[in-house]
């Protein structure tokens, strides 16, 4: 992979700039993305993420600012860019009237492969995405599946350092989605940089080692998928405390009949605050003959802060995050005859980090 | 490598073209169908136009004039009849075209009276009336002149008689002196066809030739870069290392060679449906169409190089061709149209492309007869191409 091997990142941008009139679509971008990472490059729609890929990949040009990608400045020299990288974009850009063979021979051509090479390069790739078997089918004869598999031998025929993979796995259906995450990882793993942008949230957190969240063109958030959780949870917890010392000095300053609302809140947060020290978590479980006499053993638990709710044989509760909260409340369940069906814990996920940042920064925006 | 690039659009057309066999019928079809129609629809001469002939009389003047009437091919004469009303509504129910009314005193050629013979034409089909009304007067005026060289004749003058009813009055008589015939045919009208005898359709040709290239060359470039560009197939090119010229270059190479292709059969239709000659050189006939084809691909690049979809390439595009097509004397020669749309003909391309291939087909030219029309499509194509990869969006 030559001279990518040296660099400490793939991509990085310098106040990239887009406008159209005076509409900024990408706002003075400075981001770093490290080289043989799997970045997830998130944003709502409309929020400057195709244009940044498209600057990215040389298909227009940035109206300030620039970017190295893969050590190559983007207005300098785009077409030693171009070399660098590959692209799966969202719709699928095959001629389909000509057979999967037909368009990958069509791209060594275009990417200047030497004759000898190609054949061998092309073969090994289908083999890798495993589509040889449709190799002489025409691509608008092929699946979805099918034809991003095609889209990916395309894109990787040159051997790219940076592969930006835009939805990949929209409208596939969950076997295929499977198998194309197996095949990112692979291609991360022989040292391909993968730039990933989706919607799909859990695929981000399942592959991304970084995340990249832009909205309105501007970067809203930057780190690790964990980071990003962790960082959304704290933000929670902060924005209690200060809601509860705003509540204190509201308390100080009046004294009436009406305060008692305001005291009863407080006595709310209160306990949610303390909840949060003891670093809750929330469970539930189901379990098919729940009656009201293990509902209150659960309840006198000290690792239960609270039940949520419990019907039709689910519980909801908030339970400590020590290590031995869970088992406790399995083995109390069990202890008492309760027969679990079902059981899962919610963490914050990367689904509510990108609707938090991108509301926020809406909210700013306004 | 970009010559292998080139090549592989070529290829690809090719391919494409191959495995969808409709559409290389229609390719192949289209311009021997446009050819055909206009040949056959506009190329010939008006014949058979339906007539109704009103005699109030009997006679051998009567029978002469019909018998001249019928002779001539212009008309159909669908009937005979005697009630003039009964003609003019025969007209006016669409029967016919025209009713010629005799009047009753056809016969009568001691009359000193001149006699009217009057027609109803349905002068709502202008083309029929057009043709009728004209070779309806050289008919009589004909026939008037035999009736007055009768007339003489009745009158007591000899020696001519048999001469004149042998010959008929176009021919002059060979005898010398008096004679009514020379006086009858003291003004001869004689025409030279300095090209030759050319017909309508060979007027046609060489137009048809270049509109079909013309309407070739754009509509395919439609599908060809503003259709890629919407199926995302564009796409795929401009991502790899390859220059907005050699994309388009590809497509020039190939639109060129499918378009000279097309040409070669319409040229081949032209010669075996309609028996047209070319007076000029073949090479230069198809070099200027060659020419045509690149400059009508370098407006299609021109309109495809910023719009996104093949349904907004063909509204761009529509509004050039369709007034293109009737403005640059396909149909009628230039000079017969308004000044302003002359003006505006010289701004249009197909002017011409249309100029060259009728002076090298009809009247035989050589390049030195068509220079300027082949410096300004130069000129055309050079600015249609600067522009065309100079505003050429690499965005998909």
């Amino acid at each position: 992979m030559n001279g990518c091997e040296l660099m400490k990142y793939a991509i990085e941008t310098f106040d990239l700039t887009k406008k159209y009139g005076n509409f900024a679509a990408v706002d003075t971008l400075n981001m770093k993305i490290e080289n043989k990472s799997i970045f997830g490059f998130l944003g709502p729609n409309g929020a400057g993420k195709t244009t940044t890929i498209k600057m990215l990949t040389c298909l227009i040009p940035p109206t300030s600012g620039t970017a190295n990608v893969a050590g190559y400045d983007i207005i300098k020299y785009p077409n030693e860019v171009r070399q660098k990288i590959g692209m799966v974009p969202q719709l699928v850009s095959l001629y389909g009237d000509l057979t999967a063979r037909e368009n990958a021979e069509l791209c060594a051509d275009y990417y200047g492969l030497p004759k000898d090479l190609k054949a061998e390069r092309i073969d090994e790739l289908m083999e890798l995405v495993d589509i040889k078997y449709a190799e002489n089918k025409m691509v608008k004869q092929l699946s979805g599946g099918q034809k991003q598999k095609v889209s990916v031998v395309a894109s990787l025929i040159h051997q790219p350092d940076i592969l930006f993979l835009d939805e990949p796995t929209i409208g596939l259906d969950p076997t295929t989605k499977q198998v194309l995450w197996e095949l990112i990882e692979e291609l991360n793993s022989k040292g391909h940089t993968i730039i990933l942008c989706s919607h799909d949230m859990y695929e981000v957190d399942l592959l991304c080692e970084n995340v990249g969240i832009i909205n309105q063109g501007k970067l809203a958030a930057f780190n690790t998928p964990q980071a990003l959780k962790d960082q959304m949870m704290a933000e929670e917890k902060s924005a209690k405390r200060s809601r509860m010392s705003e509540i204190v000095s509201e308390i100080e300053k009046k004294s009436s009949p009406a305060i008692n609302g305001t005291i009863d809140e407080l006595k709310g947060i209160i306990v949610d605050s303390e909840k949060e020290n003891g670093e809750y978590r929330e469970i539930s479980i189901l379990i098919n003959n729940l009656n009201d006499e293990l509902v209150a053993k659960m309840t006198r638990l000290p690792v239960v802060f609270e039940i949520n709710e419990h019907h039709s044989g689910r519980i909801k509760m908030d339970i400590s995050k020590c290590d031995n909260a869970v088992n406790d409340v399995i083995w109390t369940i069990i202890k008492n005859g309760g027969n679990i069906t079902s059981i899962s814990t919610q963490d914050p996920s990367l689904e509510d980090v990108f609707v938090k940042v991108t509301a926020r920064e809406k909210t700013e925006g306004e | 490598m970009e010559t292998k690039k080139i090549m592989w659009m070529l290829k690809k057309d090719l391919i494409v073209l191959w495995r969808h066999k409709p559409r290389l019928f229609s390719i192949f079809l289209f311009p021997i169908l446009m050819i055909a129609l206009f040949g056959y629809g506009m190329g010939g001469s008006i014949e058979n136009i339906p007539v109704v002939v009103v005699k109030q009389t009997d006679g051998p003047v009567t029978d002469a004039t019909l018998n001249a009437i019928k002779d001539t091919s212009l008309y159909n004469v669908k009937d005979i009849i005697n009630d003039p009303q009964r003609g003019r509504e025969m007209v006016e129910s669409g029967q016919v075209k025209a009713a010629i009314l005799l009047p009753p005193d056809y016969e009568n050629l001691t009359s000193s009276n001149s006699k009217s013979v009057v027609i109803y034409v349905d002068s709502s089909d202008q083309m029929a009336t057009q043709a009728l009304v004209p070779a309806t007067q050289a008919l009589f005026s004909q026939i008037s002149a035999k009736i007055g060289m009768q007339k003489l004749e009745a009158m007591g003058v000899p020696s001519t008689s048999v001469q004149v009813q042998s010959q008929g009055v176009q021919t002059s008589s060979p005898l010398a002196g008096i004679n009514f015939q020379n006086i009858m045919n003291s003004i001869n009208f004689q025409i030279n066809k300095i090209y030759g005898d050319i017909k309508y359709i060979d007027f046609l040709v060489p137009a048809i030739l270049a509109m079909t290239v013309m309407m070739g060359a754009m509509m395919s470039m439609g599908e060809s870069l503003a259709g890629e560009r919407e199926r995302g197939e564009l796409a795929r090119l401009f991502m790899t290392p390859t220059s907005v010229a050699t994309v388009v270059g590809g497509k020039i190479i190939s639109r060129l060679v499918i378009q000279t292709s097309t040409s070669m059969v319409l040229i081949v239709a032209a010669i075996i449906l309609f028996g047209i000659t070319i007076n000029g050189s073949m090479a230069l006939t198809i070099l200027l169409l060659i020419l045509s084809a690149l400059c009508f691909v370098g407006f299609g690049i021109m309109v495809s190089a910023r719009v996104g979809t093949q349904e907004d390439y063909i509204q761009m595009v529509m509004p050039f061709t369709m007034p293109m097509m009737f403005i640059s004397g396909v149909f009628y020669p230039l000079e017969t149209m308004p000044w302003i749309f002359q003006k505006i003909a010289y701004l249009a391309p197909l002017t011409y492309a249309n100029d060259a291939l009728r002076t090298v087909m009809l009247k035989g030219g050589g390049l030195g007869d068509i220079w300027v029309d082949v410096a300004v499509l130069l000129g055309f194509t050079l600015l249609f191409f600067a522009l065309g990869v100079t505003r050429f969006n690499r965005d998909i």
